[in-house]
């Protein structure tokens, strides 16, 4: 069987952690080896999806004030802040060395990844169809893209995370919404370092890595270097990743007020008028039942632990109207509240607002 | 029609196999062009899709314009030297058209060709075509489903 070769690239700076797969990808030939590479950068930064919006998706002033670089990658999915506790693990290979249905395509991606971390005594599993979890909490997602003639999958090993600066990055249309991502991302995240209670050796794992790459792949690794015409398609993708051109480019993919967390679980927020004032609902989503409720606005509910009580009666429910309605409704019957311009229908509507924020392809 | 692989595939269209992309010669002289049913179904839903603007001009085998789907992205690979002569604008509210009718109104763009006979000769098309294609999907064991 033909090598893999290995690019064990170390740390390098933010913009080249990125580009380093767009140019070898875009630098494949078919004298090419199917290629691995191992990448971490220097110091943190925020990388947007192809088709998000920036300025929709990104706090951009923030980052500004912070001294955040952010860069578009050509691979889909959401925004992210990265920084020195992920190696990356891009694999740009021929069409024809990976499977061509995706969901065999990610499985096959996963294994290494899920077997180093089991190697670790860390119960990882793969979540279908591109996630991997641990008890039921996310250790990292993956992309996939065409990039050039190569086809490219790209993930990363989670040594550590910074919960905070990912939530903070992020543009959401409340405060609220955006502690409620801070709470997600600590309940259905996790990293190598909060699962082992310390660090692994970084050179120790990434080794691992590359073993298990071997016995999946049943393919030799050889370790390289990246190649001349490779380092200078790299050097133009650089120049491109960092243009307001191209990183102010519309991107088509319609904003909604979502944030997937993991899978299975999202954070929602609808707002919704009703005669009593405005709604606002923040709701995290777990396989398709609320799992927490915030309900804020400038409507009146009283008695002033009403809110709490209904945001609590409503957990566990199903998102769908009949059962939204009904434990609404017998909220209202077990209670004596007032609310003057807000019914059980209006709750109900802005509960189910929710609903239109899920992400299409969800 | 339909094929083993149980993908849709109209014989009348003109196919670049191994880019699952399609084109079809409008009677005035322009090519529409678009994903093939196989591309859709291997891509999964798309959430959203960026054509290359009206005006651009585009080389066979370069991109017209990328894809993306829930778990991939990829350019929509041109079958045809030329220049973009309308997008299909549904494809901005609408994405999902790329899945439902990937030949219909889930078309990319229109070109207006630099030489059609010259490019289409290397494109699959008829009741050969179709087997053309059959066959490399059987290869690649790419089903429709």
């Amino acid at each position: 069987m033909e090598p893999i070769r290995v690019l064990d690239i170390g740390l390098v700076p933010p913009v080249r952690s990125q580009a380093i797969y767009h140019g070898v990808a875009y630098a494949l030939g078919p004298g090419t080896p199917d290629t691995v590479i191992l990448v971490g950068p220097t110091d943190p930064y925020v990388c947007i999806g192809y088709h998000q919006e920036l300025e929709k998706e990104v706090d951009v002033d923030y980052c500004r004030q912070a001294g955040l670089p952010i860069y578009r990658r050509e691979v889909g999915g959401g925004a992210v802040y990265l920084d020195r506790g992920q190696v990356f693990t891009q694999w740009i290979f021929h069409r024809p060395a990976l499977p061509a249905a995706l969901e065999e395509r990610f499985a096959l991606y996963v294994q290494p990844l899920v077997e180093t971390y089991q190697g670790l005594g860390i119960p990882a599993n793969h979540r279908p169809v591109n996630d991997i979890h641990v008890q039921g909490k996310k250790i990292g997602g993956t992309g996939a893209a065409q990039i050039g003639e190569a086809e490219v999958v790209v993930g990363s090993l989670m040594f550590d995370f910074n919960f905070d600066l990912m939530a903070r990055v992020l543009k959401v249309p409340s405060e609220k919404m955006r502690d409620k991502i801070f709470q997600s991302l600590n309940e259905y995240m996790t990293t190598m370092t909060r699962q082992l209670g310390h660090t692994p050796d970084y050179a120790a794992v990434k080794r691992e890595y590359v073993r298990h790459v071997v016995q999946v792949l049943g393919r030799p690794a050889e370790y390289a270097d990246p190649t001349p015409a490779e380092l200078a398609a790299t050097a133009e993708i650089e120049a491109r990743l960092a243009s307001d051109e191209w990183l102010y480019q519309k991107g088509g993919l319609r904003q909604t007020g979502a944030v997937k967390i993991h899978a299975d679980v999202y954070l929602l927020e609808a707002t919704y008028k009703s005669p009593g004032g405005l709604i606002r609902a923040t709701a995290r989503l777990r396989d398709g039942r609320i799992d927490d409720l915030s309900l804020s606005g400038d409507f009146t509910l009283l008695p002033a632990f009403a809110v709490g009580a209904l945001e609590q009666a409503l957990r566990g429910v199903a998102l769908e109207g009949g059962a939204v309605r009904a434990r609404v409704a017998e909220f209202y019957r077990s209670l004596p509240v007032q609310s003057p311009g807000v019914g059980v229908e209006d709750w109900v509507s802005a509960v189910m607002a929710i609903k239109g924020q899920m992400p299409v392809s969800s | 029609m339909t094929t083993t692989s149980n993908c849709n595939l109209p014989a009348d269209l003109y196919y670049w196999i191994e880019k699952h992309t399609w084109a079809r010669r409008e009677p005035d002289g322009t090519i529409v062009i678009g994903i093939t049913d196989v591309a859709q179904h291997l891509a999964k839903s798309i959430i959203s899709a960026t054509p290359k603007e009206a005006g651009k001009t585009v080389k066979k085998g370069k991109s017209a314009g990328t894809v993306e789907s829930g778990k991939w992205v990829g350019p929509v690979t041109a079958p045809v030297n030329g220049t973009i002569l309308a997008v299909n604008p549904a494809l901005k509210t609408r994405p999902g058209l790329l899945n439902t009718d990937p030949y219909g109104e889930g078309w990319f763009s229109k070109i207006t060709p630099d030489n059609w006979e010259a490019d289409s000769t290397d494109l699959a098309t008829g009741t050969g075509g179709v087997q053309a294609y059959e066959a490399f999907l059987s290869s690649q064991g790419i089903v429709c489903r």
